[in-house]
C-alpha cells in the first residue's frame, strides 16, 4: 500500500516506529513526512523492525520456557510420586499433595536457568565451611578432654604423692 | 557556522509582528512569491509550519527547498533565523 493512501495515524505510526520525530500530520507537512518516510524505509527495510520482533521473541522465550517445563516434568515427578504412594495409601489423599508440591519445583526450575548456578557454588561453599567447623569443634572437643585427662592423671600422682 | 547578514538580525531583533514571508533571512522575492503562491504570505505563516515539524531545523529545510525550491544554503538560513527567533520571543 503506497504512503499516499495510508491515514494521518499509520503514518504517524510508522513515522514513530521508525524513529522519525515528528510533528502532527497535516496537509502541509504530510509531503514531508511521505518523503522522509519512503527515503527511511529504503534506507533500512528490515533492519528497523527487526529488533522490535528480537524483543517481542525473547519475552515470548521466557514465557515458553517455563511452561514447557513445568508441565512434563511435574506430570512425571507426579505420576512417579503417586505410583509409589498409591499402593500404600489411597489416592484421595494424594491430590492436595499433588497441588502443593508442583508449585515448588517451579519455582526451583524457574529459578535454576538465572540465579540457581550461583545460588548452589555459594550453598555449597557454606556448607563445606559448617562441616570444617564442626569437625573443627569435634577436634577441640577431643584435644581438650584428652589433655583434661593427662592433667587429671598428672594432679592424681601428685596428690598421692 | 556561516555569518549572520543584516536581514537576519533584523528578523530576529523584534517580534515579527505582521512581517512578509520576505523578510525572512535567505527568502527572497523569488523563493517570496512561491510561497505566497502556496499561501505562505506571511513570515508567522512559514513560522506556524517551523512550528508545526517541532521547530527542527533540518525538518524545515528540506520542507523549504521542497515548498520553494530553496537551496541548502537559503533554507538553512531561513530555519536558523526562525529558530534562533523562536528562541528570543517565543
Amino acid at each position: 500500500m503506497p504512503l499516499r493512501e495510508k491515514s494521518d495515524e499509520e503514518l504517524s505510526k510508522l513515522l514513530s516506529e521508525y524513529g522519525i520525530t515528528h510533528g502532527p500530520i497535516v496537509d502541509s507537512t504530510r509531503k514531508l513526512y511521505e518523503k522522509k518516510l519512503e527515503k527511511a524505509m529504503e534506507d533500512a527495510p528490515v533492519e528497523v523492525p527487526s529488533p522490535d520482533k528480537t524483543f517481542y521473541r525473547e519475552e515470548v522465550e521466557e514465557v515458553t520456557y517455563i511452561t514447557y517445563h513445568h508441565s512434563p516434568v511435574r506430570q512425571e515427578v507426579n505420576s512417579d510420586v503417586v505410583r509409589r504412594r498409591g499402593n500404600a495409601e489411597p489416592d484421595k489423599e494424594e491430590e492436595p499433595l499433588q497441588y502443593t508440591e508442583p508449585p515448588v519445583q517451579i519455582s526451583k526450575r524457574t529459578a535454576n536457568h538465572s540465579a540457581a548456578p550461583g545460588m548452589k557454588e555459594s550453598g555449597c561453599s557454606v556448607w563445606k565451611g559448617v562441616r570444617l567447623l564442626l569437625l573443627l569443634a569435634v577436634l577441640a572437643a577431643a584435644v581438650y578432654y584428652a589433655y583434661c585427662r593427662v592433667v587429671n592423671n598428672e594432679e592424681d600422682p601428685s596428690g598421692i604423692q | 557556522m556561516s555569518t549572520t547578514s543584516q536581514k537576519h538580525r533584523d528578523f530576529v531583533g523584534e517580534p515579527m509582528g505582521d512581517k512578509s514571508v520576505t523578510s525572512l533571512s535567505g527568502i527572497g522575492e523569488i523563493l517570496g512569491k512561491k510561497l505566497e503562491q502556496q499561501g505562505f504570505d506571511k513570515a508567522y505563516v512559514v513560522l506556524g509550519q517551523f512550528l508545526l515539524l517541532k521547530k527542527d531545523s533540518e525538518m524545515f529545510s528540506e520542507w523549504l527547498k521542497d515548498a520553494s525550491g530553496a537551496n541548502s544554503r537559503q533554507a538553512g538560513s531561513c530555519s536558523q533565523c526562525l529558530r534562533e527567533w523562536c528562541d528570543a520571543f517565543l
